[in-house]
Formats: C-alpha cells, sequence, structure tokens
C-alpha cells in the first residue's frame, strides 16, 4: 500500500496529479485562498510544466514586462509617472501575471505553452500602446505637446487599427482610446472599471446602457485618459451606445473629432460606395490634422502583415474544426484575435506569436498530441463574452471537460484585404471596417447572429455557450428566437448572463452556478474537478 | 596548480551556489504566489488610496462652444 | 377654454393602430405602410395608392409574449409594438419599411421580416400574404456622401419596392405631389402649434400632441379636412381668463406617442409648448422645400437628415449644435424650462439627456428637468413629484428674478 502510494507520489510529482473526478485527482478549486482567488500556492503542473511556467511564463513575462518598457518609452521615468498617474495604469499592470495564471489554470504541455504565447503578444502590444499612450501626454510633460503628442493618432478602440496604417512609415502611432484603460483593465483587474462605471452614472447616466460604453465615458468623467493627441477618430462600432458615448466624450475630449460612421446594412452592394467616401472623408481629415499625405507604400506593407495572420488563423481554425490537436484554449484564442484586430499590426508581435503557435500546433497534429484530452464536449461560445470572466473557459474545462474550440468575436472579421489595386483596398478595407472589431455578426439583420448553426458545423462543436449580456439590446433582442431554435434543433446550449465588464451584476460565482445547474440538471454530468464547482472568488482581480 | 583549479572550482561551486539559492528563492516567490500576495495586499491597496485621494479636475466645467469646430466635409 | 370639435374623435383615433381612418382608406383599395422612424420619409409612405401610419402600441401595458422574444431589458416602445404585433393588431399592414436607426426597434422589425433562411424560422407575425419588410440603411451624418447614399436607399428600398409590389407610381410628378399634400398638413399643424406661443396660448400641450400623433397615425388625406376645421376653430378659439399654468416648458427627448404622459406633466402647472422628441412636430413638419434643379427625392433626403436632430448624428458641429437648438426653441416658444425625458433602455437618449442636462443650465442659464420615463407611464406617482417640484423651482427662480 505504501509503496502504492509512493509511486503515485512520485508520478503526481513527476507528471503532476491527473485531471480525474477520481481520488488522487487534481483538485484546482483547493489551491485558493477564500475570497481573494489568490493562490495558497500556484499549482503543481508535473515538473517540465511547472518549471516551464514559472521560467518562460512567469519569469519570462515579467522579464518582458520590463525590457517591454525600455523598448517601447521614450524615458521610463515617464511609465512611472504614468503608472502614478493613471488608475488603470497602477492598478492593472502589475497583476498582470494573474491574468496569465487564471487563464493557463490546469493547462498542459502544448496547451500551456500555445495558449502562453497569445498572452505574451498581447501584453507586449499593450505595453507598446501604454508606452506610446504615456510617451505623448501632455498630462506628463507639464501641458507640452511634443513631437510623439503631434504622431499620435487617437481613434475610439472600436475604430479598426487598419484605417491608420498610411501614417505608421512616417512615425506616426495609432492608440485605440480606451483599448487600454478600459478593455485590457477588465480582463487583468476587473475592480478598476467599477470606478468609471460610478463616475458616469454619477453625472445621471441610467445604469441600463451597455456598461462597456457607461466605462468608456466614465474614464473622461473621471479625467483618467491621457491627452495624447490633437485630434481623435470616432466611430458607430458596435452599437448604439458606442454612438452615443461619443457625444459625451466630444465634450470632454474638446479637440477635433471625426465621426467615422458605417452603414448598418452591410450586406446592402448599395452601401460600398458610401462607406469607401467615408472612410477617404477620414483619411482627408487626417491629412489635414497631420500634413501628411496618406501613403500607400505603408499601408500595403501592413495590410500583407495582416493578411497573413489572417490566412495564420485560417490554418489554426482548420485544425480547431477537423481535428483534436489544437493546442489553444478557448480564452487565448477570442483575446488574441480580438486584440490583434483593433489594435493592428504595429510591431511584429501579433506574427511571432502566430509563428510559435502554429509551430506547436503542427507538432501536435504530427505527433497526435490532443491538448485538451478531458474534453467531452466541444464548445462554441457565441455573443459577446464576459471581461472579468473571460477565463471561464479555462475553468469551464478544468470543471466540466468544456473545450472552447472557437467565439463569436474570432469570426468576425476573416478576410483577407487585396493590396493589388487601391480601388481593391478600399473596397476590402471597407468591407473590414464593416464587419470588425465588433460588428459582423451583430448588425446589418438577425441573420448574422444565425450563423452560429455553420460555424458549429465548421468547428464541429456539439454545444452552445451563448453569453446573455444583460445590457446588450442587440443580443437581448432575439433572445427568444434563440430559445426557440435550440429547442427546435435539439442542441445543447446553456445562456451564461453577464455584465460585460461589470462583476457587481452578475458575479463569476452566479456564471458558475448556471453552467453548473445546466450540466448537473440537463446534461447530467458529473464535474472532473468537483473542487471548482463552488468557491468564493468575489473578491478576486 | 591544484591551488588555482580547487580556487576556481570553490568559484564554480559559489556561483552554483548563489545560482541555486536564488533560483530556490525564486521558487519560493512563483509557487506561494508572493507576487499575488504583494500586489494584493500591499500595493494595490496602497495605490488605490493614492488614486481615491488624488485632486481631479472637475471635468463637469469643460467648455461646449458651439462654434469652436468646423463641419468637417471633404468631397471625393 | 371651449373643448376642440374633433378633439374626441381623434382621441379615438388613436385608441388603436387600425382605427377608423385607417380601415377606411384599406376599404378604398389603399395599401397601408407601417414605419417607426423618423428618419423613415413618412411622404414617400404616403404617395397615391398608400399611405403611412407610424406605429403605435397604445395601452400596451404588459407586453409579455414580447418580453419572451426580446428579454425585458429592451425599450418598453419595442416590446409594445412587438406584442401588438403579436396580438394581430398590425394585421392592416401591407409592409413595414424598416431602418436599423436604433437597436431595439430594428429588432422589433427583423422578427416582422420574413427571411427565408434556414437559420431561424420566420414568425409570420403579420397575418397578412402581401405583407413585406425592408430596410433602409440610414447615414449618420449630415454630408453631400450621406445625402447621395441616402437617395440611392430611399429609392431601392422604399420606392422600388412599393412600385414592385403594390404598382405604386413613383414618379417624380407623383412625388412632388405628395410633397405637396404633406406640406399642407404641415402647414395646417405649424398654423395650430403657433398658438403655444401666445403670452396665454389657446391650445394645450396635450391637445396639440394629440393633433400631432393623428397626423401621424391616419391617413393623410382622410385626417386633412378634420385638421383644416380645427385649425379654422383655432382661430377663434379664446383663452380662460386666468392662465391654467404655472410655468411653459419645451419637452424634449426620446419616443414619445402618449399624449397622457404630456397629460401628466400639464397637471403638475407645466404647459407643454413645444415637443422635440421623436413623434414630435418640432422637426417633422418642416415642410419639405424642393429647390430648383433638384429631384423630389434627392430634397427629401436632404431635408430629412437635414432636419433631424436625432442623437444618432455623429459629426462634432451636429452634436453641439443640436443643444443650441434647443436652447433656440426655448427661446422661440417663450418657455420657462426644458423637460428632457428619455425612455427606459433608449441608449441614445440616456447618454443625450446627461449631456443637455448640463449644458442647457449652465450654458443658456435653462432650467432642465431631467426624467426617465417608460413608453406607457402606469406608474406616474414619481414622475408627478419630480414635474412639480421642477414647476415650483421654476416660480422660485421667477421669485428670485423679480418677474
Amino acid at each position: 500500500m505504501a509503496k502504492k502510494s509512493m509511486k503515485k507520489a512520485l508520478k503526481d510529482f513527476w507528471f503532476g496529479k491527473p485531471h480525474s473526478a477520481e481520488e488522487g485527482g487534481r483538485r484546482l478549486g483547493e489551491l485558493y485562498e477564500d475570497k481573494t482567488g489568490l493562490y495558497k500556492h500556484r499549482e503543481w503542473r508535473g515538473v517540465k510544466d511547472t518549471f516551464y511556467y514559472m521560467y518562460m511564463i512567469w519569469g519570462y513575462n515579467y522579464l518582458h514586462m520590463v525590457t517591454d518598457i525600455l523598448k517601447y518609452s521614450n524615458n521610463p521615468l515617464d511609465f512611472v509617472k504614468g503608472t502614478w498617474r493613471y488608475r488603470w495604469m497602477g492598478q492593472t499592470y502589475l497583476p498582470v501575471i494573474h491574468w496569465f495564471d487564471r487563464g493557463l489554470q490546469g493547462m498542459r504541455g502544448e496547451a500551456l505553452r500555445a495558449s502562453a504565447w497569445h498572452y505574451r503578444a498581447m501584453v507586449s502590444a499593450s505595453i507598446q500602446q501604454i508606452c506610446n499612450f504615456f510617451n505623448a501626454d501632455t498630462r506628463l510633460h507639464k501641458g507640452k505637446e511634443n513631437e510623439a503628442f503631434r504622431h499620435t493618432i487617437l481613434a475610439n478602440e472600436t475604430t479598426c487599427g487598419t484605417m491608420f496604417y498610411p501614417w505608421m512609415d512616417a512615425g506616426y502611432q495609432y492608440i485605440p482610446l480606451e483599448m487600454i484603460p478600459y478593455f485590457v483593465t477588465c480582463h487583468v483587474n476587473s475592480h478598476t472599471v467599477l470606478n468609471y462605471i460610478d463616475a458616469v452614472q454619477s453625472i445621471g447616466l441610467p445604469g441600463d446602457p451597455c456598461p462597456m460604453c457607461q466605462a468608456e465615458s466614465g474614464l473622461f468623467v473621471l479625467d483618467d485618459v491621457p491627452d495624447a493627441a490633437p485630434f481623435v477618430i470616432t466611430c458607430n462600432e458596435a452599437c448604439d451606445a458606442s454612438v452615443a458615448t461619443s457625444t459625451l466624450q466630444d465634450w470632454f475630449i474638446n479637440r477635433p473629432l471625426f465621426a467615422l460612421p458605417l452603414p448598418m446594412q452591410f450586406d446592402d452592394p448599395l452601401v460600398k460606395k458610401y462607406c469607401m467616401n467615408e472612410i477617404e472623408e477620414c483619411w482627408k481629415f487626417i491629412e489635414e490634422q497631420t500634413g501628411e499625405p496618406f501613403s500607400w507604400e505603408s499601408m500595403v506593407k501592413r495590410l500583407e502583415k495582416q493578411n497573413k495572420l489572417q490566412r495564420d488563423e485560417w490554418e489554426k481554425w482548420e485544425v480547431a474544426g477537423r481535428t483534436d490537436y489544437y493546442p489553444v484554449n478557448g480564452v487565448a484564442q477570442a483575446l488574441f484575435r480580438i486584440f490583434s484586430t483593433q489594435y493592428g499590426i504595429q510591431g511584429d508581435f501579433w506574427d511571432e506569436a502566430s509563428e510559435k503557435v502554429k509551430k506547436i500546433m503542427y507538432k501536435c497534429v504530427q505527433k497526435k498530441i490532443n491538448s485538451f484530452p478531458q474534453t467531452r464536449h466541444r464548445v462554441i461560445a457565441w455573443s459577446c463574452a464576459p471581461l472579468y470572466f473571460s477565463n471561464w473557459c479555462t475553468w469551464a474545462y478544468n470543471c466540466w471537460g468544456l473545450n472552447v474550440i472557437i467565439n463569436m468575436d474570432s469570426l468576425m472579421f476573416d478576410m483577407e484585404v487585396r493590396t493589388d489595386t487601391y480601388e481593391h483596398m478600399l473596397e476590402d478595407v471597407a468591407t473590414y471596417h464593416m464587419w470588425a472589431p465588433m460588428r459582423r455578426m451583430a448588425v446589418g439583420g438577425m441573420q448574422h447572429i444565425f450563423e452560429l448553426w455553420e460555424n458549429m458545423e465548421k468547428f464541429n462543436c456539439d454545444m452552445v455557450a451563448m453569453y446573455d449580456q444583460l445590457q446588450c439590446k442587440g443580443m437581448q433582442g432575439v433572445h427568444g428566437l434563440f430559445e426557440d431554435e435550440f429547442r427546435k434543433r435539439n442542441i445543447n446550449a446553456f445562456w451564461m448572463p453577464h455584465a460585460l465588464p461589470d462583476s457587481r451584476t452578475v458575479s463569476r460565482a452566479e456564471i458558475r452556478r448556471q453552467i453548473n445547474d445546466y450540466m448537473t440538471t440537463v446534461m447530467h454530468e458529473e464535474p472532473l474537478d468537483p473542487s471548482l464547482l463552488d468557491f468564493d472568488d468575489s473578491m478576486t482581480w | 596548480m591544484k591551488k588555482i583549479k580547487c580556487r576556481i572550482a570553490k568559484f564554480f561551486l559559489k556561483l552554483l551556489g548563489i545560482f541555486v539559492l536564488a533560483n530556490a528563492a525564486i521558487f519560493v516567490v512563483f509557487f506561494f504566489d508572493l507576487d499575488g500576495k504583494l500586489m494584493f495586499n500591499v500595493v494595490e491597496p496602497f495605490l488605490k488610496k493614492h488614486y481615491d485621494n488624488m485632486e481631479r479636475k472637475d471635468t463637469l466645467k469643460t467648455p461646449y462652444d458651439m462654434d469652436k469646430f468646423p463641419k468637417y466635409e471633404y468631397k471625393n | 377654454m371651449k373643448d376642440l370639435k374633433h378633439l374626441i374623435f381623434f382621441e379615438n383615433l388613436l385608441q388603436e393602430a387600425n382605427n377608423d381612418l385607417v380601415k377606411q382608406a384599406k376599404a378604398e383599395g389603399k395599401r397601408a405602410i407601417g414605419y417607426t422612424c423618423y428618419f423613415m420619409p413618412e411622404v414617400l409612405l404616403d404617395l397615391p395608392g398608400c399611405f403611412s401610419v407610424r406605429l403605435r402600441a397604445p395601452r400596451c401595458t404588459s407586453p409579455d409574449i414580447a418580453t419572451y422574444y426580446l428579454s425585458g431589458r429592451v425599450c418598453h416602445y419595442a416590446r409594445s409594438l412587438l406584442e401588438r404585433a403579436l396580438e394581430g393588431g398590425y394585421n392592416f399592414l401591407d409592409a413595414q419599411m424598416a431602418t436599423e436607426t436604433c437597436t431595439a426597434t430594428c429588432r422589433f422589425q427583423e422578427h416582422l421580416q420574413q427571411k427565408r433562411l434556414d437559420s431561424v424560422e420566420d414568425m409570420r407575425i403579420i397575418d397578412n400574404d402581401d405583407f413585406f419588410c425592408e430596410f433602409t440603411d440610414i447615414p449618420f451624418k449630415n454630408t453631400e456622401n450621406s445625402y447621395q447614399h441616402f437617395e440611392t436607399q430611399l429609392r431601392a428600398h422604399v420606392l422600388e419596392p412599393l412600385h414592385e409590389h403594390f404598382g405604386i407610381d413613383i414618379s417624380d410628378e407623383a412625388i412632388l405631389k405628395t410633397i405637396e399634400a404633406h406640406n399642407e398638413v404641415c402647414r395646417l399643424i405649424n398654423e395650430i402649434g403657433e398658438y403655444r406661443k401666445l403670452d396665454n396660448p389657446t391650445i394645450t400641450g396635450y391637445e396639440f400632441h394629440v393633433i400631432q400623433l393623428v397626423s401621424l397615425a391616419c391617413p393623410k388625406h382622410l385626417i386633412l379636412p378634420y385638421l383644416q376645421e380645427t385649425a379654422k376653430e383655432m382661430k377663434t378659439r379664446k383663452p380662460d381668463r386666468k392662465k391654467g399654468f404655472r410655468c411653459k416648458v419645451v419637452l424634449a427627448g426620446s419616443e414619445n406617442d402618449d399624449p397622457d404622459f404630456t397629460k401628466l406633466v400639464e397637471s403638475c402647472g407645466a404647459l407643454v409648448v413645444c415637443d422635440r422628441y421623436c413623434y414630435g412636430a418640432a422637426e417633422s413638419r418642416i415642410p419639405i422645400v424642393v429647390e430648383e434643379g433638384k429631384s423630389p427625392l434627392r430634397a427629401i433626403a436632404e431635408h430629412y437628415l437635414k432636419t433631424s436632430n436625432c442623437p444618432r448624428f455623429m459629426p462634432q458641429d451636429e452634436m453641439r449644435a443640436r443643444k443650441q437648438r434647443l436652447a433656440d426653441l426655448a427661446k422661440e416658444y417663450n418657455a420657462d424650462g426644458i423637460i428632457i425625458a428619455s425612455n427606459k433602455f433608449c441608449e441614445y437618449w440616456s447618454y443625450e439627456r446627461v449631456i443637455d442636462t448640463f449644458i442647457l443650465s449652465r450654458d443658456f442659464g435653462l432650467p432642465v428637468c431631467s426624467i426617465e420615463k417608460e413608453y406607457i407611464n402606469a406608474a406616474s406617482g414619481q414622475l408627478r413629484t419630480r414635474f412639480q417640484a421642477f414647476v415650483e423651482s421654476i416660480e422660485i427662480k421667477h421669485i428670485q428674478e423679480g418677474k
């Protein structure tokens, strides 16, 4: 008996405990401290994976969080000043590694490695954005408008980065205005955003508009946005509240603001010309503001990189859809896509990460390595995800064997932009921007949101995780039809209520409870890791 | 010669010792989530307090000029 | 004041979307074309052979089935419309000219549309074999590119479908003739509305609201004689000797087709002298001018984009000019203050209301009462308290100013 348990202990030490409901299986829920979500100790993943995690993920990323600052910052002191000045910066930058922990929990082998590369690229892109912000911010430079300020193009975060490639060869940087202060913070430290939501409600905004837009406005109410560019571009993606947010932002920004609205009915061939004209008007506005002409070479150079990234993604989807060897987990897949599209090509980090992931993926295909061996259901996640619990996919796999293969956000912008002629490019950029980053399925007719079924088939999924963003009017407006279709098609689907960035409306524990209820009462399944069923992480980042 | 070799060996042993100790220390920080605990219990509360008490501009006083910005229209 | 001769008749017309005049027009063989938004030019839906009906769902307080489909977290207006449609209340419609101008009404209209897709089963809510629902893309700006786009869209998604489905004459001559008739309605409504500018107005906000609504919800050619008669009646209408109000206000904000809401405001002592909200007359009854050299369709496209004050409009100068226009209306109508009312869950107006509340009082010195309301205001106690307090605050201001 003792020999047997010794053998098991050694095996657990070497390989980590097995992912199993049986006795002796890993119990990840027991690692948490009560409420805070901090670890009593980090997970022992076996010798190889623990040390891989420690050196190549934990240590490597801590190190790069310093070296990236040195690489992208004009003056590292600005970074310190910015951290002191902006809440979203100080409260978010430091717990970044915990964001890795949450997303990569329980991952082993190739899944751990591949998913981490996606995270790495996102952190690098974020640091670059932060540095660009601080390099240009007049508030950190005694009100002085420096060269960096004059070479920054600020735009609403839902304007796709593609739009600004033509000025990058001339040294211009594009910063999606709210991407770091709002979007990234929600993932990394969900406490921060609550201040902004409260701030905008304190001036009279009701609590029911989309909380993303509330937070985006609240940043300005609290005066927590860098003054980093002489002008701003705004657009109407993705919804009514985004349009309305521009009104409040315009007041507080009080600088030239160009509106780049895109047609809603994007399937209609008649809207294309109008959209192309709008984009050209936007480019003329930038030319006027910067004094710098549109550069075709600069545009093409980056579009080709963007196209390559898209082709990489198609390759990955092919593997994800047809095999069990796709090594990227649900959260890493989703965030990488949305980060890269919003920010666009402004460095090599996306491409480098993509290449590394592809290499791991082909290794998995060749050696038939199933990185998610405990998969019970292949899940497609539809609609918009809870930002404060984007790592629910990781939890769902660990707890129930629900493997999120693909999600709606990733599929919104699956096209290449032609670069053979200016007209083709413009036409494709128009389509691309009408679709991306957050719009393809949300507007232009409900037929788009019901593309779910064909994607379910394409990615060979047998279950739907239906995000139920309580304040998203567009998605709420198709709620009943989805219920009808799920029933008619006999599809296993669970609803996940959430409030995008606001963890107070629907807590993580409540989301887990909803999934647990579905899995036990409808699917009659037992958890793979019962310790993850119910735990208190109400105070976690 | 033997003495030199011995010294070199000692130096490398010392180096190895430092390396092992440093790694052990890093491992302890990593494994027991000491970085997370420090951030959560010390750094974040400190920063929060700082941001909460920061003097901020009253943004509601921002001017709202009706004629400051022209109509941006560019003929294609 | 003496009661308006047709007021009860008008009020009755507003009890149902399929009212007596709609039935009469249908019996004449005309096609009923529904729409919800200002951006769908009603004038085009009034071409000979058809007539426009701006959809309402009066007395819908409990939209249960619609809440299943749209959830309880979208605006009550959209849910009420869907509920009424599901009840069969819009079966008289021959077409719905839809716009994706706000998400909630867009989703309502998508439910009506026969999409013939494999991915989602059509509900066939409107039990009428001729019925179709067509979407038009509406621009967000007031520029040459937008005018061209809007004109193209209106031709492709309004005129041509009307012609194809119902053989409607969509020639320039027909459009010009319809503009003329439309302008006559506008002239009458404006003439009636002018009396709100008097020191002691001879028409209440409630009465005007009812009159404006019937002009939107009934076939123009059938309501016109009643409007003419009312306009004539107004010429000799005498005000009460004692003013029946304590202050005058502009009522601005989102969708409002509930005259009882105006009545509620007025019962608290605030006379509504100007209506700048969706379904209001401030913009929708500005006559359409067809300049020489312009096609009537182009004139219509320009007119609706130029006259709209919808918070959906995004250009920076437009966003700011909206506040100025509201302040100008208050001045023009001698209003003492502004009530900004947004419907619950209306995202556009939630934001616009916030900024209006600050800017109009700070930069224009106008007292502002900022409220959130439901489509049908069954529970009015809280609102009554708010309005009473607002009226009192205006009176105190007047006393302080020595008025």
